[in-house]
């Protein structure tokens, strides 16, 4: 279970006079539950990416605090770690090491033997259906396969909780497919807490048993798909989201297709 | 301590399989000794093939039987100058100082005039200046020769004619000529190693923040510490093995001196590279955790590639104060990271004593750099990793 309580970042932009300070997240609170697949949904620039690296113990809030399993990211980051396996926005792999090398180096990071991190890949590999890449060289991978390596790779320590910031960016239509399932096999069978943030509608109405609504740094709503549509007023999903998430005068602004 | 070992072993890996960086390092720094040797050694063969030769080139030699009985009685043999020998002079394509005998030289000689005789060379021809020694002596072994006869014949000794004796004796032992010809290895051998390690240092900081690596690797629970020693035993690692190979390579090509006298002067065996190998490794980790700490900064590869370059040429600029510094050897040159290292190396070929205390200074000094440098990569990774 993820805890994420009244959530302020703010950073410094620029040096000198042109400093000025930005606000990325300005009051941020949700529960991710065991067993759930919760969806931080919000447009660009709303603090999901800066919520969820706050939530991995890579950047220290202003204020608020992050809890998995009860345990404070601020003031253990290692044992929270220990029990969460983030998919960060960056998923660089090491081009000269083979896929299976790379998830057993996390492994290995993440304090297992050699053999039980091994055991771990192949396993993943199965799962996520890339078995025939595990002996190749990252180099050259398809942006899907980078996405399952690196997964795999956030996975190798079967952590409780898992945290996924746009995994589905950059993927096909089948990768993703591949991915949905995945994740659905994870909440239902191992009963995993999952969290990921988006900006897609489908992969929220699809994947997500509860969404949490960011705008602005702030978390506006909260609920299933239904329970949003309802405190809208509309039956649209994507209307929905549209008049929770943005400002009349945005919703003005924004050019008519 | 597991963490850092998981970590060193990776890094390692990685450095090894980039295969194309590694050879390029390794012909440049492994293959530059034996060359460099090679060349000189071309050189200095051709000097000693030409002095063997005992040629002298003359233009007029029909004017002067007398010189040229004097050349004859000396073992050289004469060669006649070609006509346009000033133009080849200046373009060096002739590589030896012509000896110009005027048409009245033997009459003059006769007379008792002085006759003049010119020694043509050119100082930006490096070949031609060479020899102008040789000829000169030669041309006074004639004049002193000339000069005694006539005294002789008046009936004075000759003795009266030499009030002082001069002879000329050099302090200089075989290994400190030696170390003139050998003072290219330490610099060779420290700009191998700041090279091959300087890929390393850019790769597993500002290569792994570009590559988008830097920020899962912080999100595991690794501690930040066993990162960064794992990181940097890595770099150092093979900056180490550069070092150790560059000073073995300078061990066959001493095989491929051409002449017998430069390779009894050029004295590099087993001990020498032993103390060559034990003064770099501490550098070595020093450097590379620097290298390290100026590359952590950098967003991408390209920039840390060109702010580690300065670093290095930094660094090979300081052994030039041993060039520059008039005043000789001072105590803080063993405190500079570097010019120290090339001080002792020097001390080393000369085969001159190293006390404890001077070989350990260089040590701490590394050390410390090494401290200093990875507690500030520690430091910075994680603001590097999100920015």
């Amino acid at each position: 279970m993820i805890q994420v309580k009244q959530l302020q970042k703010r950073f410094v932009a620029g040096r000198g006079r042109k400093a000025r300070t930005v606000t990325a997240v300005a009051g941020v609170s949700f529960t991710a539950a065991d067993g759930a697949i919760t969806a931080l949904l919000g447009p660009n620039g709303a603090g999901k990416t800066t919520t969820l690296r706050v939530a991995a113990g890579l950047i220290e809030p202003d204020h608020g605090r992050v809890s998995v399993d009860g345990i404070d990211v601020a003031t253990s980051p290692r044992a929270a770690l220990a029990r969460m396996g983030v998919l960060s926005d960056a998923r660089g792999l090491y081009p000269r090491l083979t896929a299976r090398e790379n998830i057993v180096y996390y492994g290995r990071l993440q304090g297992m033997a050699r053999e039980a991190a091994e055991a771990r890949a192949e396993a993943m590999a199965e799962l996520l259906d890339m078995k025939p890449l595990l002996g190749r060289r990252t180099e050259g991978f398809s942006q899907g396969e980078r996405m399952k390596t690196a997964l795999a790779r956030a996975l190798v320590h079967d952590p409780a909780n898992i945290v996924l910031d746009e995994p589905t960016n950059g993927l096909d239509v089948l990768a993703t497919r591949a991915l949905r399932e995945a994740l659905l096999a994870l909440r239902s069978e191992q009963r995993k807490c999952i969290v990921f943030s988006t900006h897609v509608m489908q992969e929220v109405s699809r994947l997500a048993d509860r969404v949490v609504l960011v705008a602005h740094g702030r978390t506006l709503a909260e609920g299933t798909v239904q329970e949003l549509c309802a405190l809208a007023g509309e039956s649209d999903f994507e209307e929905a989201f549209v008049k929770l998430a943005f400002t009349p005068e945005e919703r003005g602004a924004a050019p008519a297709l | 301590m597991n963490g850092a070992w998981v970590v060193y072993l990776k890094e390692l890996v990685d450095a090894l399989r980039d295969r194309r960086t590694l050879v390029t390092v390794l012909l440049s720094s492994v293959a530059v000794g034996p060359l460099v040797l090679f060349l000189v050694s071309t050189l200095v063969g051709g000097i000693e093939k030409r002095a063997e030769a005992r040629n002298v080139m003359v233009l007029g030699i029909e004017h002067a039987p007398t010189l040229a009985n004097y050349f004859a009685r000396q073992t050289y043999t004469v060669q006649p100058a070609p006509a346009d020998f000033e133009e080849q002079l200046r373009k060096s394509r002739l590589g030896e100082p012509v000896v110009v005998v005027p048409a009245d030289f033997e009459a003059r000689l006769a007379a008792g005039e002085a006759p003049l005789v010119e020694v043509v060379t050119s100082a930006a021809n490096q070949r031609a200046s060479i020899g102008m020694g040789a000829v000169l002596r030669l041309l006074r072994g004639f004049s002193q020769e000339q000069a005694l006869l006539r005294v002789a014949t008046r009936g004075v000794a000759p003795g009266l004619l030499e009030a002082v004796r001069v002879e000329e004796r050099d302090l200089a032992n075989a290994a400190t000529r030696a170390a003139q010809l050998a003072a290219m290895v330490p610099f060779l051998v420290l700009m191998a190693m700041l090279y091959g390690a300087l890929n390393a240092a850019v790769d597993t900081t500002a290569g792994e923040r570009e590559r988008g690596s830097l920020e899962p690797l912080l999100m595991t629970p690794a501690a930040r510490a066993a990162l960064v020693l794992g990181k940097w035993g890595a770099v150092a690692s093979v900056a180490m093995l550069i070092a150790v190979l560059s000073c073995l390579s300078f061990l066959p090509g001493q095989w491929l001196l051409r002449s017998e006298a430069l390779a009894a002067m050029f004295r590099f065996g087993l001990r020498e590279a032993a103390w060559f190998v034990a003064l770099l490794l501490p550098l070595a980790g020093g450097l590379s955790a620097l290298l390290m700490a100026v590359a952590v900064r950098c967003k991408s590869f390209k920039e840390a590639q060109a702010n580690g370059t300065v670093l290095l040429l930094v660094v090979s600029m300081l052994p030039l104060v041993m060039v520059f510094n008039q005043e000789g050897e001072a105590p803080w040159h063993l405190w500079v990271p570097a010019l120290a290292q090339s001080t002792l190396m020097a001390r080393v070929l000369r085969a001159e004593a190293l006390p404890l205390a001077d070989v350990l200074w260089p040590v701490l000094v590394s050390g410390a750099l090494a401290a200093t440098s990875l507690t500030y990569v520690a430091a910075t990774l994680r603001a590097a990793a999100v920015k």
